[in-house]
């Protein structure tokens, strides 16, 4: 038995049940603190979950935005994420060269956007992982170049674009998991796309935003776009979205995907 | 100049503290892995993004957390010394505990969730035993 084993079934064997504890305070509960890197979930948490709900054809459901020309930096950080999201996509189904192709989108993006020499070595990793059809080490890759593009704009003086990469591939992720349910409603399946703590994070997030950037049309379209998303998703009593508020939900990222991929000659 | 010298000294010791203050936590991160691939081993994906920060006795640090229906969760944490004893619990978007599973070893403690619905949950980690020290959480998924 290997040591990580030895570990590992002395962890679970010892693991005992909950027990009973006194609930938070509604101190407490605003006292919480949001961690951009643990709050928000990565798309493969999302796409993990509706394999649990439904048998997702994700071969047929990955079709890779390609960016358009821009010079538009926050339209870049916002494609930026779609890619990611789409990175994920190409994992769930195992495309090796799905997962290659839009690694290497990511990094030319990336480049545009002058990150550092550290996240074009991930592009490398992306593609070995890739080579040896490793999809768990390519989940937690993705999320770190992810995390290391993030850093790289922060280090820059970027780091109002941060928020927007997370804004991207939280889209992108809805977009493809919104269409996925409208086709395949079930409440459970629906029940995924209640999410109003993280729409409510985003928007806090775009509202601290520069004004300059804010007045950008793409910028105040997703925000608009979002409150309008936060009224569908927050149902009363934890009950799942309605075919109806899924069919809404889907139209409205499917709008913004392909706002954020469209190039801007003006720009 | 004597002011100048001061300012630099004060400029070097201080980031000697934030280089020795991130060392300690990267140290902690350490730590909370091994106890995470535990899990990993069971299955679990490690989240490459992480929590960390200091725990002091009788103050409880709570982070928010979006959890999905369908997925188990582990929450892992650690702390160096001189924390001795840690707790993790989660908690609903009401703040009503969640059942599950529970790992305690000294300083390094986990807790394992089945969520029964989608949305917003709490961690909350407390130091049990010991004395102010840095802690890491990581958080794996299956």
């Amino acid at each position: 038995m290997s040591s990580r084993s030895a570990i590992s079934a002395l962890v679970l064997l010892s693991a005992g049940l909950l027990t009973a504890t006194e609930p938070l305070t509604k101190e407490q509960i605003k006292s919480a603190v949001l961690s951009e890197a643990v709050t928000i979930p990565t798309p493969g948490e999302f796409f993990a979950a509706m394999d649990e709900q439904g048998q997702p054809n994700w071969t047929q459901m990955f079709a890779p935005k390609t960016a358009g020309a821009t010079a538009s930096r926050e339209q870049m950080a916002l494609m930026l994420g779609v890619l990611v999201a789409d990175g994920y996509i190409a994992v769930e189904a195992q495309d090796g060269q799905g997962v290659k192709n839009t690694g290497k989108e990511i990094i030319n993006l990336a480049k545009k956007l002058n990150v550092s020499q550290s996240v074009i070595s991930r592009g490398n990793s992306i593609n070995d992982f890739a080579e040896n059809n490793d999809w768990s080490a390519l989940r937690e890759e993705l999320e770190a170049t992810q995390n290391e593009v993030k850093l790289s704009m922060a280090e820059q003086k970027d780091k109002d674009l941060v928020i927007l990469v997370t804004v991207g591939a939280w889209i992108r992720g809805t977009q493809v998991a919104s269409d996925f349910i409208s086709k395949n409603y079930s409440p459970g399946l629906a029940g995924l796309l209640r999410q109003p703590a993280i729409v409510e994070y985003l928007l806090a997030q775009l509202g601290m935003m520069p004004e300059r950037m804010q007045k950008e049309p793409l910028i105040s379209e997703v925000q608009q776009k979002l409150r309008a998303t936060l009224e569908l998703v927050h149902t009363k009593d934890r009950t799942p979205l309605s075919p109806e508020a899924v069919n809404e939900v889907s139209s409205t990222m499917d709008s913004l995907v392909n706002d954020i991929a469209k190039g801007h000659k003006e720009s | 100049m004597k002011t100048l010298g001061i300012l630099l000294l004060s400029a070097s010791i201080l980031c000697a503290q934030e280089a020795q203050d991130s060392r300690e936590r990267s140290t902690a991160r350490s730590k909370v892995l091994e106890l995470a691939s535990a899990f990993a081993n069971d299955g679990f994906k490690i989240r490459d993004g992480y929590w960390s920060g200091v725990l002091e006795p009788g103050k409880p640090q709570i982070l928010a957390v979006n959890l999905f229906a369908g997925n188990a969760y582990w929450f892992s944490a650690a702390a160096l010394a001189p924390a001795k004893k840690l707790s993790v619990a989660l908690f609903d978007e009401n703040g009503r505990p969640v059942d599950g599973k529970v790992y305690q070893e000294g300083a390094t403690a986990a807790a394992g969730v089945l969520p029964d619905a989608s949305g917003r949950y709490f961690v909350r980690l407390e130091l049990v035993e010991g004395d102010k020290a840095d802690f890491c959480l990581v958080y794996s998924y299956k």
